[in-house]
């Protein structure tokens, strides 16, 4: 076994909202361009809410068969769109020995399954292939699939923080030996359940989000994939690919709290920022950005706000804190791995995406949520992606050095 | 690799709820298939499941909880709680909170509130929506309760893997262990089956049917058609070998290595590939079971016995082998109850057998077990497969106090 082998990453895609490229996704950030709009997807009359950050312009049939969207969701579609710019972005060929794919999942094929459920409420006789994709891990079998790759394959089901572990447990994987390259991110399409769902809890912001603000309502949600190549670096080396970063450390916990709401003081999210922080061997002021999990819920954006303060103490002040999901919502399944991406731009092209909308803070939430995208050199990221559950996985990134 | 030591258990099955009530069931040759009556079947060409009867929920969790608690979630804490007792720690006190970690495989736990909720959404609109459904909604709410109700801070997730979603979920928590991200992962999976689900099986043309034979989960019988839905739990806790030494705990047994592969076809040649992998992990082993996966389905049971011959070669049609999803019906997640089974079973040396085995495949050139069989049984080769193209295998080894 070759134990502690390094990780870094060779290969981004991603779709959402702003962007249908990576080159978009960094102009969007660097802009704090917000894709946060009314939902047209389905109908939203009568929600609190009519808002999304929704892919609005997308058209299926433009990177799939007929025959294809007869079995694929809205969601695996995002997963293989971003799949692809990820691997050719990474310089990678189908058939992987030892690559191996590693995918968090939200409501996965939610979207298609709801119209099969629909249609069976209203007496009709759906299509049964509307909930082939149901499985979380379709996404994830359809992708090692279509790129013949033949290494282990894994799903990982924590709602919110679903793709931030993916990534985290897909580093392992190679750092362990079992596989040289993972495949990792994940996706998520908008669909009714969930925008109910979270009018249901009264956590839905009428306007779109604005995290940290303290006019806050709420979050937004959104849709897209980020997938991300992992590669052990060695091998990275070898071939000469020029790399986003690496992945220094994470930490994976557990807040045994309560299904939805945090642990109010926000000692368990400190905790598991500790760990990560220990886990990449690095002090938290050598931190240039927290990408924080951000949602716009006035618990969440409190709570994290205050676990933040107690790791960073006195210095907490001169650390620049944002959150992508004012710019794309929350993607839910593919939330980790698009602010993965958004940390590791920020790493390659020194800047601090902002937390657009951001106008004033509170008296617990006064830090600084960079309003506005600045220029500043960026080498070390830490991600926070928190979950239905209590589920918390911190990733933290670097710049990485061949 | 460093050995990973099995040391609790905790299992509610269609054939025996805890330790004792299932084993009975197994080697009895307990068949906990039968009649759907929870819910009508009649729009569907199965009619039969290996559901969980006779689960009391108040003897594990407060009567106010379980309230908000859905099905799943209730087989996980449960489970968990008889593992944790099993093996006789209790988490705050023998273990810090921060070092225990849940991974467990979810089949489709989260689905009946799921439904539920969108039937409240379309039926009556969004004025109307019951809060309390939608977070139990999500796959990882059974292993997240059961972190809740057992005040377990470590390493917490939810895997999904097809219908290797237990072993995927187990392959995780080693890896924690071993990285020493925790010092003790509860792992397995949990399973509930719903009117929706069955429903699903049904419409994919999955299950098993009356086609003349009676509908039943016949693993390497040449009339399967389909495998029978189940649900339930198995739930196993892990700890690093030394730890488990020290702590003078009973040690069921050893993971002495566990692989993983991927590659939807050709099927046969990638299950060999997946145990050729692991038996290349440690020193050459001698297999004296395999538990199979063999669910009943014409394909996936053909594909593993060509695996097996493949990469067992001539060994292959010695080793005994049985499948347990015979009498405990197939969920995704079955594979941890599987593995609480393959601990019995090295710790009583009986092998259970396949029930409902009469007509030999002559596709699957198996020696399978009709009839229990006492017997030693150092090691178990487990095998997971699932046609959308993932295949693990696990091989345990009983511990004869050789540390």
């Amino acid at each position: 076994m070759q134990d502690n082998r390094e990780v870094v990453i060779t290969g981004v895609g991603v779709i959402c909202a702003t962007a249908g490229t990576v080159e978009e996704f960094l102009t969007s950030l660097r802009e704090g361009r917000r894709g946060i709009k009314e939902v047209t997807l389905f109908d939203c009359t009568g929600y609190p809410s009519q808002m999304a950050a929704e892919i609005a312009d997308y058209k299926p049939e433009n990177f799939f068969s007929q025959r294809e969207l007869r079995r694929i969701s809205r969601a695996d579609q995002f997963v293989l769109i971003a799949a692809r710019q990820a691997l050719a972005d990474a310089g990678l060929n189908r058939d992987g020995a030892h690559t191996g794919v590693c995918l968090g999942a939200g409501a996965a094929g939610m979207s298609s399954a709801e119209v099969y459920h629909r249609q069976l409420l209203a007496g009709k006789r759906p299509r049964p292939s509307l909930i082939v994709p149901f499985i979380p891990s379709y996404a994830t079998d359809q992708l090692a699939e279509r790129y013949r790759l033949r290494g282990p394959r894994f799903t990982i089901t924590t709602a919110c923080s679903s793709s931030a572990t993916a990534i985290a447990y897909g580093a392992e994987l190679i750092r362990d030996g079992t596989a040289d390259i993972m495949v990792c991110g994940g996706g998520e399409a908008l669909s009714e359940l969930t925008f109910g769902g979270f009018c249901s809890l009264q956590v839905m912001d009428p306007l779109p989000c604005r995290p940290f603000d303290a006019h806050r309502q709420g979050l937004s949600l959104g849709e897209g994939a980020a997938v991300l190549v992992l590669e052990d670096k060695e091998r990275a080396s070898k071939r000469g690919i020029p790399i986003y970063g690496e992945l220094l450390g994470y930490a994976l916990g557990g807040e045994a709290f309560h299904i939805t709401a945090p642990e109010e003081t926000g000692k368990e999210e400190a905790r598991i920022m500790r760990e990560a922080l220990r886990d990449a061997g690095i002090a938290a002021h050598e931190v240039d950005y927290l990408n924080a999990h951000g949602t716009g819920t006035i618990l969440n954006d409190r709570v994290e706000t205050l676990a933040i303060k107690e790791v960073w103490g006195a210095e907490v002040y001169q650390l620049p804190i944002s959150s992508t999901k004012s710019m794309i919502g929350h993607c839910l399944g593919a939330a980790g791995g698009l602010e993965a991406i958004t940390s590791l731009l920020s790493i390659g092209h020194g800047f601090i995406p902002p937390t657009a909308g951001f106008e004033q803070g509170d008296a617990v939430c006064d830090l600084d949520y960079s309003p506005h995208p600045r220029t500043e050199e960026v080498t070390i990221v830490l991600s926070n992606s928190f979950a239905f559950g209590g589920n918390c996985t911190t990733l933290i990134f670097g710049k990485g050095d061949l | 690799m460093e050995a990973v030591a099995i040391t609790g258990m905790g299992v509610i099955t269609p054939v025996g709820i805890g330790k004792e009530a299932f084993w009975q069931g197994l080697i009895e040759g307990r068949d906990g298939i039968e009649e759907i009556t929870t819910f009508d079947t009649q729009p569907f060409r199965s009619k039969k499941g290996a559901l969980v009867r006779g689960f009391n929920p108040k003897e594990f969790i407060s009567p106010l909880q379980i309230r908000r608690l859905d099905r799943a979630s209730q087989f996980a804490i449960a489970a968990a709680m008889m593992a944790l007792a099993d093996t006789g720690l209790t988490i705050g006190e023998d273990i810090p909170a921060e070092r225990a970690g849940i991974i467990l495989g979810s089949g489709f736990c989260g689905l009946v509130n799921s439904e539920a909720f969108h039937r409240g959404q379309v039926l009556r609109g969004p004025a109307d929506l019951n809060p309390i459904l939608f977070p139990n909604t999500v796959p990882n709410a059974a292993a997240s309760n059961a972190s809740i109700a057992l005040g377990i801070k470590g390493p917490n997730s939810t895997v999904v893997q097809s219908f290797c979603t237990a072993e995927a979920a187990l392959m995780f928590a080693c890896q924690q262990l071993l990285a020493r991200r925790a010092d003790c992962m509860i792992t397995g999976g949990v399973d509930e089956l719903s009117p929706i689900l069955y429903r699903g099986f049904n419409e994919l043309r999955l299950t098993a049917w009356d086609a003349g034979n009676g509908e039943r989960s016949a693993p390497y019988d040449r009339t399967r058609n389909g495998f029978i839905p189940g649900e339930g739990a198995g739930v196993i806790v892990l700890e690093r070998e030394q730890d488990a030494v020290r702590r003078e705990t009973h040690i069921y047994a050893k993971i002495h290595s566990i692989a993983a592969a991927g590659g939807a076809d050709p099927v046969g040649e990638n299950v060999a590939r997946v145990i050729a992998t692991v038996l290349q992990k440690g020193e050459r082993v001698t297999i004296d079971l395999i538990d199979g996966a063999g669910n009943s389905s014409p394909r996936l049971d053909a594909a593993e016995a060509e695996g097996l011959r493949l990469a067992l070669v001539a060994r292959s049609a010695g080793i005994p082998i049985t499948s347990l999803k015979s009498m405990t019906g197939e969920g995704i997640a079955s594979g941890g109850i599987r593995i609480a089974a393959d601990l019995l079973i090295m710790e009583r040396g009986v092998i259970p057998p396949t029930i409902n085995y009469v007509d030999p495949d002559p596709r699957c050139d198996l020696n399978v077990i009709r009839e229990r069989r006492t017997v030693p049984v150092k090691t178990i080769l487990h095998t997971g497969i699932s046609l959308d193209g993932t295949y693990m295998a696990i091989l345990l080894e009983r511990n004869d106090g050789v540390s």
